[in-house]
Order: structure tokens, then C-alpha cells, then sequence
């Protein structure tokens, strides 16, 4: 069955080619939404059964078809395909948002008539080249479809090209990224030249890695992290993700939030064969991680539109993924435990499920009400029952209350983070951002909810449930987000499962029963520290945005003023880069225009006119008189007797 | 099927003969277009005949000794012209050639497909692409160096009266500066050739006698001509500084004359670099290394800076030749096979795709009256076949995978780290610049609201003789990005061959 | 025989008698003249050098008559050079209302 596993991205690609080249006609209900849905149903299918192939114990990890893409000389890069648990998370991840997504859009979407087919052709181009990313054996591969997500990712933030913010927000998007892609070039290339393979295969073999000289090793790991930075949003690149909330809500769900965004954290622990081998690089993953999630959280408190608070909460969620990973790396090296790994895996999966479950939800709310401000939403509880009880879910999951699924991810996370304070005491310092963290979470996060359904509304607005094909999607979202962290008890436990796919790294083999990791849960006192923290943060949600009366102006003066113009004005680093495209690069571009323009064609010019000037002063010569040229002709002709008469001979010739 | 025919020089009259039929037409103007198209399509015909017996019978390098040069040549025909001088009308063709010579004929062909609704004096105009035509197509498959400086110098007369009476307001500066400026370097490039004839002094024109010998020219001797050939094919290519022309030709130049000039003549200083100076003067190649890889850096970052800058869409487009064609001169500069392969092959692509970003500027320009991008936006609404076809143009001109740019460049980029190392992040930067300007243009002018500074109320979609032929380029572009292989696996053997031949690999 | 410098003087002063008209007179008939007087001056230098040529040579029976010939075809081309330049003269006239050689410069830059 795995060697089947490339048809996956065949279906929704299939889809694309009928959606966007048929005749119009012919695409019938909703502009393509048939054909959609079957493709990502499809590829849904088959996803379902390579994961269960894996679960069975099955994996293809370099055995697998191979295609033969290019040949230069010695040098050759084959396609294949790579499955393994890790492979399997992804796939799992992307076929059931990313059909759900797809069913929901049919919703969604209805009201924007002939773009439809543009919108449904592109999310599928989005679904296919996705799963090309996951399934792929070598870094090549997963560099070229790594590539496409971001076009795709361009292409559906700029949907609304008309709005000039959403034009705007796709080109930021693309660029930032592509620096990050940039570096993750220069790591793949620093590798190609030492192992002369991009196959993972030859690369997670640590004899032929050990060609990489030590220094170059840490080059590369941190350059490949340097394209997950870019993708996944981490700082001090992450300024693209709450401006890519310009597109249409389940873009956001699909791509910025459940799957692309997820690729730079599934590069990361794709790479970890390599990556252990660099703790340096490991070290910087992790900060990245730890400040990214601390950052991003602070701007989350004080967001007001509903979209790019879920946007910023999800960049700090991502910082939570890399900082468990970057953590996990010590774990392995040092400890001989995929805790960290495990816990990133199991935290990307549960947040892939709550999150695109909050922005569905939000994306609901913004249907009925038609704007995305949370300050002019309120009272939408009792007009939208579903949504909001679903949202309410995804809100616990994702503050981390059990035995909803955020709990068991982010505790996971926080521990291995502070079990590797252990090996090198900056853990103990991310560790505490992390659980900072928490709190801010929490917080934001009922601040969202009872900003939009609780109370009285705050403008005026119908606001209706929505209909029926966007709540299904919801409640199953809702009921994934709630069970989804029981994978962690899955027969012989998440860890033992996950660590099938860094085999060779750890050594001891984890076999644990439900009943011991509850035990190791409950007995940490820490865990009970966090709770306190996420339930305080709700509660402190709940006095300052539920309960009236109380004055929210007391933040606004003082240190904690300006602290609240800094933050919303995200940290002053949009600015920064929009200054720093503007006043710098597009300047010394002006500048290289003048001098392309004066200098260098005005040396070619002045050459030019050299010339001219030359020939003006010597056309004066001719007057057009034939008297004074035959003149000239005499006078030339007697200086010539005498040089040949007279001169000549003197001079000896 | 092709025995005894002699194919290439069938496909370089043929568009010879349809030229001399198109001046001579008289008052029957309307004919010109459909003879040229009939001609042109005849030699695009010819030319994947030559390109079916070309793949389906290979030759195979030999993996020992190298015997001549000339084995790896195939139609290979030679013919005895001023037998007192040693000139002989020498073609054959390898794999370097072979893409160079198809894009020739399928760019001459769609352009004269875009060209369609061409008024101004069509016979002329017809009849000159063609003339291009052979001048392209020889250059491309001249084993004599006074068949290919022949050759070299046709090219610059239609191109000259194409800018000059085609043109735009500016057009006689430009096609003089387009004229002198090239003619300049053909002139450097004249004195290496004579340089090498006389020092080889075997009295034969032909390159490949020449080669043997010059490769064993003085270390001083060699590094004297392979500069002048450096100026004389860099000019063409361009290389900064001497790339000032480019601009101000594509500018003032009709569509059509800007898709044949970036898209095959700026091809000729490449391929003459690989065909002629880097594999006959090896030592002299290695001392220009570091000059040339710096001029590639330079053009790359350089030209992609310059691009920001620019508010005419075409002159933006010009500039990014001078960006990409970098690339070329820095995978020829790392003198490895790698970087040569991926040079070759990225002036394969980028003939593709600037045709297409060329054709789209003409589009915009037919259709809008301008081509600023300031007093454009929006156009997506009203144009979004042309949008699309542009947003794909673009994007495949950035080096997105899967199209056929990103091979070349990921080649190159890894060419020169085996080179050189960290220096592999000074031009590795312009990538990002280039997806800036790419992206930004488009913002500026094909999406936000539709523009009210143009009368935008007559503005249609593409017309069919237009969005065809770049239909049919990006199809190809497609393919190419998917399976570069299919003109990688041709391009490899040749420079292989000439590199292990001359032992400047 | 008179001696050859007489014949060289008389034959250079004829050439600076034309030259001196060529360079100086206006009216483009003179001009003419003049140059028709110039080539007389050749004339008389190639008959002069032919005849001496055979003087010097009376004993060896060494007779040269080719400076001769080279005169006959000079006045014959002369003659058709005259017509030429009439023509010339004539279509100038028609065009310009004058023969004045300094008001007939329109052949510069």
C-alpha cells in the first residue's frame, strides 16, 4: 500500500487541472466545489489508509519508487517517497482539515460567485503540492514543493486582489518567506556538497553525515531552520502571518494556521538527525522558539481584530512547537528521550485540530457579522449556539484545560523544555517565557470569546447561525480538538510511536501504558503550576471583558501605557521592515537608477559625444568653397615636395 | 530519415528564401505575414526533425581517448568557401546548440504569430525577423570563425532597423547606441578571432583546428584574447558595466524586437563564451575566473537593485535580463561543468521566459496605451486572462520551482559554493530582491483597484494571435520546469566532451 | 635643340599660370580654363620627355613614343572632361542662377 502513497497529491491535483481548465459550465454546483471535495475526499481515503499502514508498524523510509529527475555527470537528485509516523502526523493533519476546510468553504464562499472557480482551484493546487511536501524523501523535493506552498499561500492571501491591503499582505508574504527559503537553499546546498545526496536516507545516516565538517554542520541545520523561521512564522520573520489574515477565513484555517505554517516545525523535526549533531543549532531553534512564543503572545493581549488575534496566537503556538523541538534535541542527546519531539509532533497535530476549529469559528462569526473587529461584535452567543460552543472548545483546548487536547500537547512541551534546563540552564529561562506564556493565552483567548459572544452587541448587525455545511465542519473540528491529545495513550504511548521516525537517535526503547504517563502528568507539581496560570488567565479574562464595570483605562496610563502602544503596534516591527524596504533597499535602488542613468550611461554617452564634439570641430574644415580645397591641395602638395626634397634627406631616410 | 540532407543549412535558408519572397511581395502587403509564417513554421518544423534525430540518436561520447573535436558534432557539414584564406562554411550541432537552435526557431516563429496585426509597413518588418532568424540560427551552428562573425554581424541590421523604424519615440538614439555599442564588441571579438588565426597559423578559419591549437597558446596570449572575447561577448550578454545599451533597446524596441533580442540575441555572447573562448583558451579563462564571477555578482545583485527603481514595466523587465543573464556568466565563471551545464540551461530558460514577460509588456502597452506602472493597477479585472498569464511569467522569472528557471539557478548557486564557498551569499540575496521587484510590480499594477489614471473603458483581454504564443511558451515553460532533464540530459554530454577535450574542466 | 629647362620653366610657369586661375577666379568657365591650361602643361612635360627620351637614345635606335601617345590621350580626354564639366556647369546654372564657384558651396558638412 505505502508505495501507492504518491497518488495522494494526485487526486487534489487532478482536481486543480478539471477545476481551473474545464468549461465553465460543466463545474455545476458552487464553481468546482464538487470536484473539491472529491479530490481532497480522495486523497483523504488514501491518506487514512497509509496511516493506518503505519500505525500497523510499516514504514518506507528510503525503500521506496524512485524517479529519476535529474542527471548531471555524477550528480543526481531522484524523487521518492518517505513514510514514516512522522510523515503519517502530517498526512493525517492535512487530509482531515484540509477536506473539512473544503466542505466548509462550500459555505463560505458561496457569495463570491464567478471567483469561486479561481478560489477552489487554487486551494486544491494548495492540498496537492502540500502533501508533496510531506511525503517527500530528499531535501530537493521538499525544497520545490516548500516553493509552491508559498505561491499557493501568495495567491489565495491576494484572493481579494482588488483590496490593495490584500495585494499588499500577499507580496509581504511571499518575500519574507522567500528569505527564509533562501537560507533554506544555502543549507541544502552546503549539504549537497559534502554528502553529494540531498536523499534523506544518505543524509540521516549518521556515517555519511559525518562528512560534514562540525562547523558546516551547524551552518547548515541553522540555515535549514532558517527557512522553517520564514515558513512557520518564527521571529523575527513572523510579521507576515497576522498581515496574511487579509485572505479568506479558511485560508487562514487550511494554510496559515493548520498546514503550511506547520511545515517549517515538520522541516525542523524532519531534520533532527541532523540537528543533533549541532547542539548549537539546537540551542538557537529553541530561543527562536521561546521568544516567538513569548512575542507573539504579548501582541495577541491586545489585537482587536479576531482574525489576527488567532493569527498571533498561532505564531506563538509554532514558538511553542520549535522550542519543544530545539529542547527535545538536548533531550535526545543528552538524556536518550524523545520527549521533546514527541511533544512538539504531538502539540503541532492538537493545534493543526483547535486552531483551525477557532478560525472556522471565527471565520462563522465574521460571515454573520461582516467585519472582523471584535470591538463591534458582542451577544453573539445566543444567535449562534454552535459556533460558539464549538469556538468555547477550541478556546479550552488551546488555553490548556483537561482533558481537552491543548493540556496534554502543552504539557508535554513545558516539561521537556524543563526537564533540558538539566543540560544547559537556558532552558529554565524559555521554560519560564513558556509558562508566561500560558497565562497570556488563556487570556487572550476568552478575551476573544467573551469579546464576541458574550454581552450585548456592540453594533449593529443580523447575525444568524450559519448554515449547515459550515457548522458540520465545526462540530467535527470541535470533537477532534477535544480527543485528539489522547494520542498520547495510544497503545504503546505517543512517545514510543513517534520515536519510530528519529530510530537510530534514541536508544532506549519508551514502552509506557496509559496509566504511567498519567501517573508522570499528575505527579509534577508543575503541571498543576501551569493549570493555575491558564485558569487564571481565563479568569482574569472574564472580570476585565465579562463582568461590567470594570476600568479598562487603568492599563492605558503609565509604563504600562506606553507598553500598550507598543504592543499594538506589534512591537514597532512591521515598521521596521516596511521602513527598512523603504527608506533602505528601494533607496539604494534610487540611488543605482541615477547612477546607472549619469555615471555609467553617461560614460557611454560622453563617449558618444567625444565624437560628436570631435567631428563638429573638424566639419568646420569644410566650407564647401572647391577654391579653398583645391587650395589646401596645392599648399599640401608643396609641403609634401618639400618633405620628401628636403626634410627626408636630412633626417637620413 | 535525415541521411545526406543537409538539414541545417536547409533550416538557416529557409528563412533566408522567405525573406527575400517577403521584400519582394510589392504591393501585396497582407501576404507578408502569412509567407513569413509559413517559412518560419517550416523551419520550426525542420528544427524538431533535427531535434527527434538528435535525441532518438545521440552521439556517444567517447569515454577514453578524444580523437577530434569534431566527433561530437552532429549534421555536421562543411563545405569550402575562400579556399586561399582557409574559410569554410562549416555547421554542426551538439547539445549546446541544440536548445539554443530550437528556442531560435520557436521564438522567431511565435513572434511573428504576436506580430499578427502589424501595420506599419509589414513586409519590412516580416522580412526582417526572418533575416534575424539566419543570423541567430548561424551563429548557433557555425563551426568556422568567419561563418559565425558573418553570422554575428547579420544579426545587427535587421535588429538595428527593427529598433529604428518600429520603435518607439526615443528610437533613434537607441537603435545607434544599440548598433555602435554591439558592433564595438563584435569588433573586439573580430581581433581575438584574428589573433587566433594568426597565432594558430594554420591558415584554417575552422574552430575546432583552431581550438586544438590555441590551447596551447602562451599563458600572456591566452589571457589577451579571452579578455577581448570577454568584452566582445559580454557586451552582448550584457554584463554591468557595459549593459547600458539593453535598456534603452528594449525600451524603444517593438514587442516583437524585444522578445528576439532577449530572448536570442542577448543567448549569443553566452553561447559564444561556451563555445568559443572558455573550451579554446583554458588558461586564459582560468585567470579571467575571479573577473568574471565578480561581473556576475555584480550584474545579478545589480541588476535586480536597478529593477526596484524602474516605473516602465518593460524597462523592469530589460533590467532582470541583465540579472538573470548574471547567472549565466557566474555558472561559466566557476569554469566546472556543473555551473557551465546550468549555465547553458539557464539561457535556455530565460529565452522562454522573458519572451513570455516581453509579450505581456507588449500586451499591456496594446491594450493600455502605457506601460508605467504608476498609471496602472487593477488590471486583473479587466484583463484576467493577460493577468494570469503575466502573474505565471513573473513568478517563473523569480525562479519558482517548477518552472523552468529554479533548476538553473539552484545549479548555479551550488556551483559556485563547490567554487567559492560563503561567497555564495552575496548573490544568493538577489533572489529575494528579485521576487520584491516581481511581486511589487504586480501589486502596483495588476491588482489593488482598477486604475483611473488611463481611460480604461476600452481595455480588452488578450487578443488570440497574442495570448497563443504565450500560452504556448508557458506550456512549455511548464514542462520544462517539471522535466528539465530532457534538456539537461542533452546539454551535459556536450559540455562534458568539451571540457574533458580541452582539459579546461 | 633648345635646351630641356626651357621647356620645364615654360611648362611650370604654364601650371602656375592655371593653378593661380583655378584658385582664384569665380566665374567657374575660367576655372575651367584654367585647369584645361594646367593639363596643357602636363601635355607639353609628357611630348618634351618623349622626344628627349629619343634624342638620348638616337644610337641604340631606342625610340619611345609612348609620352607622345599618353599627350594624344590626354587632349582626348581633356576634350571629353570639358563636355563633362560644361554640362556640370550648365545644370549648376539651371539650378542656381550662377556659375560663381564661392557661391556654390552647399557640398559641406
Amino acid at each position: 500500500m505505502l508505495e501507492y502513497a504518491w497518488l495522494i497529491p494526485v487526486f487534489p491535483f487532478a482536481a486543480f487541472l478539471l477545476i481551473s481548465l474545464l468549461p465553465k459550465r460543466t463545474l455545476s454546483w458552487e464553481d468546482g466545489a464538487g470536484y473539491a471535495v472529491g479530490g481532497a475526499a480522495a486523497a483523504l481515503i488514501l491518506s487514512v489508509l497509509v496511516i493506518w499502514e503505519v500505525m500497523s508498524g510499516s514504514t518506507m523510509v528510503g525503500d521506496g519508487p524512485k524517479f529519476e529527475w535529474l542527471v548531471i555527470g555524477d550528480i543526481s537528485f531522484t524523487f521518492g517517497i518517505w513514510i514514516d509516523q512522522l510523515t503519517a502526523v502530517m498526512l493525517l493533519v492535512v487530509s482531515v482539515v484540509g477536506t473539512l476546510i473544503v466542505v466548509y468553504s462550500a459555505g463560505y464562499m458561496h457569495g463570491e460567485g464567478e471567483k469561486r472557480r479561481r478560489y477552489y482551484a487554487e486551494i486544491m493546487l494548495f492540498i496537492s503540492v502540500m502533501y508533496g511536501l510531506v511525503i517527500s524523501d530528499n531535501y530537493l523535493q521538499m525544497f520545490i514543493f516548500w516553493e509552491l506552498v508559498g505561491l499557493c499561500s501568495y495567491l489565495l492571501i491576494g484572493f481579494w486582489y482588488e483590496k490593495p491591503s490584500a495585494a499588499s499582505a500577499a507580496k509581504r508574504a511571499f518575500i519574507v518567506t522567500r528569505v527564509g527559503d533562501i537560507m533554506l537553499m544555502a543549507g541544502i546546498i552546503i549539504l549537497f556538497k559534502y554528502v553529494g545526496s540531498l536523499d534523506f536516507v544518505t543524509l540521516f545516516d549518521q556515517e555519511t553525515a559525518a562528512a560534514v565538517p562540525t562547523d558546516m554542520m551547524v551552518l547548515a541545520t541553522a540555515l535549514i531552520f532558517g527557512g522553517a523561521i520564514g515558513k512557520s512564522a518564527q521571529f523575527p520573520l513572523h510579521e507576515w502571518l497576522p498581515d496574511a489574515m487579509e485572505g479568506p477565513t479558511t485560508v487562514s484555517a487550511l494554510i496559515h494556521a493548520a498546514t503550511m505554517v506547520k511545515a517549517g516545525v515538520y522541516l525542523t523535526a524532519r531534520s533532527y538527525p541532523l540537528l543533533v549533531q549541532a547542539p548549537e543549532s539546537l540551542l538557537f531553534v529553541a530561543v527562536i522558539g521561546g521568544v516567538t512564543a513569548l512575542i507573539a503572545a504579548t501582541v495577541a493581549l491586545v489585537a482587536t481584530d479576531i482574525k489576527r488575534v488567532l493569527a498571533y496566537s498561532t505564531i506563538s503556538q509554532l514558538g511553542y512547537m520549535t522550542l519543544a523541538l530545539g529542547a527535545g534535541g538536548y533531550l535526545v542527546l543528552y538524556a536518550d528521550t524523545g520527549g521533546g519531539y514527541s511533544a512538539a509532533v504531538l502539540h503541532l497535530m492538537n493545534h493543526a485540530f483547535f486552531k483551525a476549529l477557532l478560525f472556522l469559528c471565527a471565520g462563522s462569526v465574521i460571515h454573520a457579522v461582516g467585519t472582523n473587529d471584535m470591538r463591534l461584535m458582542g451577544g453573539l452567543g445566543k444567535k449562534m449556539r454552535i459556533t460558539s460552543m464549538t469556538m468555547l472548545v477550541g478556546a479550552l483546548a488551546i488555553a490548556g484545560i483537561p482533558p481537552l487536547s491543548g493540556f496534554w500537547s502543552k504539557d508535554e512541551v513545558l516539561a521537556a523544555v524543563y526537564h533540558a534546563g538539566e543540560f544547559n540552564a537556558v532552558f529554565f529561562l524559555l521554560w519560564f517565557m513558556g509558562i508566561a506564556t500560558v497565562f497570556m493565552t488563556a487570556f487572550y483567548m476568552f478575551r476573544l470569546w467573551f469579546m464576541t459572544f458574550a454581552g450585548e452587541p456592540r453594533s449593529d448587525y443580523h447575525a444568524h447561525e450559519s448554515p449547515k455545511i459550515m457548522t458540520f465542519p465545526l462540530m467535527i473540528l470541535a470533537a477532534l480538538a477535544a480527543v485528539s491529545g489522547f494520542a498520547l495513550f495510544i497503545s504503546d504511548g505517543f512517545k514510543y510511536f513517534i520515536e519510530g521516525s528519529i530510530g537510530g537517535l534514541v536508544h532506549e526503547v519508551h514502552h509506557e501504558s496509559a496509566t504511567d504517563i498519567l501517573g508522570v502528568i499528575f505527579g509534577d507539581p508543575l503541571t498543576y503550576l501551569s493549570l493555575v496560570l491558564a485558569v487564571g488567565g481565563m479568569f482574569l479574562a472574564y472580570k476585565m471583558y465579562y463582568l461590567p464595570g470594570f476600568d479598562r483605562s487603568v492599563f492605558a496610563r503609565g509604563i504600562s501605557g506606553r507598553l500598550q502602544v507598543a504592543l499594538e503596534n506589534r512591537w514597532y516591527i512591521s515598521k521596521f521592515y516596511d521602513d527598512f524596504a523603504l527608506r533602505v533597499v528601494y533607496a539604494v535602488s534610487l540611488v543605482a537608477d541615477a547612477f546607472d542613468r549619469y555615471v555609467i550611461d553617461g560614460i557611454v554617452n560622453g563617449f558618444a559625444h567625444l565624437g560628436g564634439r570631435s567631428g563638429n570641430v573638424m566639419r568646420t574644415v569644410q566650407t564647401g568653397n572647391v577654391q579653398r580645397y583645391a587650395g589646401l591641395v596645392v599648399i599640401g602638395l608643396c609641403l609634401l615636395l618639400i618633405f620628401m626634397l628636403y626634410i627626408a634627406p636630412w633626417g637620413g631616410w | 530519415m535525415l541521411e545526406g540532407v543537409p538539414v541545417l543549412s536547409l533550416i538557416i535558408l529557409l528563412p533566408l528564401v522567405g525573406s527575400l519572397i517577403t521584400f519582394s511581395l510589392g504591393r501585396r502587403e497582407n501576404l507578408a505575414k502569412w509567407i513569413a509564417l509559413a517559412f518560419a513554421l517550416a523551419a520550426f518544423i525542420l528544427s524538431l526533425v533535427v531535434v527527434y534525430e538528435f535525441v532518438v540518436d545521440p552521439y556517444s561520447a567517447p569515454s577514453g581517448e578524444i580523437e577530434s573535436y569534431s566527433n561530437g558534432y552532429q549534421f555536421y557539414e562543411s563545405h569550402v568557401w575562400v579556399e586561399t584564406l582557409g574559410i569554410n562554411y562549416t555547421v554542426g550541432m551538439d547539445g549546446i546548440s541544440l536548445p539554443l537552435f530550437v528556442l531560435t526557431t520557436l521564438l522567431c516563429l511565435l513572434s511573428i504569430v504576436f506580430s499578427w496585426n502589424t501595420t506599419k509597413r509589414p513586409k519590412e518588418y516580416f522580412g526582417l525577423m526572418l533575416v534575424l532568424e539566419v543570423g541567430v540560427l548561424g551563429v548557433f551552428v557555425s563551426l568556422d570563425y568567419f561563418m559565425f562573425y558573418v553570422f554575428w554581424e547579420i544579426v545587427l541590421i535587421p535588429m538595428y532597423f527593427m529598433i529604428g523604424v518600429w520603435g518607439g519615440p526615443n528610437k533613434d538614439y537607441a537603435a545607434i547606441k544599440f548598433f555602435i555599442y554591439t558592433h564595438v564588441a563584435s569588433l573586439a571579438m573580430l581581433i581575438a578571432i584574428m589573433a587566433m588565426y594568426f597565432e594558430a597559423g594554420i591558415e584554417t578559419f575552422s574552430m575546432v583546428a583552431i581550438a586544438e591549437e590555441s590551447v596551447a597558446f602562451s599563458r600572456n596570449m591566452q589571457f589577451v584574447i579571452f579578455a577581448a572575447m570577454l568584452f566582445g561577448f559580454g557586451v552582448k550578454l550584457p554584463m554591468v558595466p557595459f549593459h547600458t545599451w539593453l535598456p534603452d533597446a528594449h525600451v524603444e524596441a517593438p514587442t516583437a524586437g524585444s522578445v528576439l533580442l532577449a530572448g536570442l540575441l542577448l543567448k549569443m555572447g553566452g553561447y559564444g563564451l561556451i563555445r568559443v573562448a572558455i573550451p579554446s583558451l583554458p588558461t586564459g579563462a582560468e585567470d579571467m575566473m575571479i573577473v568574471m564571477a565578480v561581473i556576475a555578482v555584480v550584474s545579478i545583485l545589480y541588476g535586480a537593485v536597478l529593477c526596484l527603481a524602474q516605473t516602465d514595466l518593460k524597462k523592469m523587465v530589460a533590467y532582470s535580463s541583465i540579472s538573470h543573464m548574471g547567472f549565466v556568466l557566474l555558472g561559466f565563471a566557476t569554469l566546472g561543468e556543473l555551473g557551465i551545464v546550468a549555465g547553458v540551461f539557464q539561457m535556455f530558460a530565460h529565452g522562454l521566459v522573458t519572451a513570455v514577460l516581453f509579450m505581456m509588456c507588449g500586451v499591456v502597452q496594446h491594450k493600455c496605451g502605457t506601460r508605467s506602472i504608476p498609471h496602472l493597477g487593477g488590471l486583473a479585472k479587466k484583463m484576467p486572462i493577460a493577468a494570469t498569464l503575466l502573474t505565471v511569467g513573473f513568478l517563473a522569472s523569480l525562479g519558482l520551482p517548477g518552472l523552468v528557471s529554479f533548476a538553473a539557478e539552484f545549479m548555479v548557486f551550488a556551483a559556485m559554493f563547490f567554487k567559492w564557498g560563503m561567497w555564495v551569499f552575496v548573490p544568493i540575496g538577489a533572489v529575494a530582491i528579485t521576487a520584491g521587484y516581481y511581486l511589487w510590480a504586480l501589486q502596483r499594477s495588476i491588482f489593488g483597484p482598477l486604475t483611473d489614471r488611463i481611460d480604461t473603458s476600452h481595455v480588452k483581454d488578450v487578443d488570440w494571435y497574442e495570448g497563443v504564443p504565450v500560452a504556448i511558451l508557458i506550456v512549455l515553460i511548464a514542462i520544462f520546469g517539471v522535466f528539465p532533464a530532457l534538456v539537461f540530459d542533452r546539454i551535459w554530454p556536450a559540455v562534458d566532451f568539451a571540457m574533458r577535450a580541452f582539459g579546461g574542466g | 635643340m633648345i635646351p630641356i629647362e626651357y621647356w620645364l620653366v615654360f611648362s611650370s610657369l604654364l601650371f602656375c599660370i592655371g593653378a593661380y586661375g583655378v584658385l582664384t577666379k569665380r566665374n567657374a568657365i575660367v576655372v575651367l580654363m584654367c585647369i584645361e591650361i594646367m593639363l596643357n602643361s602636363a601635355n607639353i612635360n609628357l611630348v618634351m620627355f618623349s622626344s628627349y627620351h629619343s634624342v638620348l637614345h638616337i644610337d641604340a635606335m631606342d625610340t619611345d613614343p609612348s609620352g607622345q601617345a599618353f599627350a594624344l590621350f590626354s587632349i582626348a580626354i581633356a576634350a571629353a572632361e570639358v563636355a563633362v564639366g560644361l554640362a556640370i556647369l550648365l545644370s549648376v546654372y539651371r539650378q542656381y542662377k550662377t556659375i560663381e564657384v564661392d557661391k556654390i558651396n552647399i557640398l559641406r558638412w
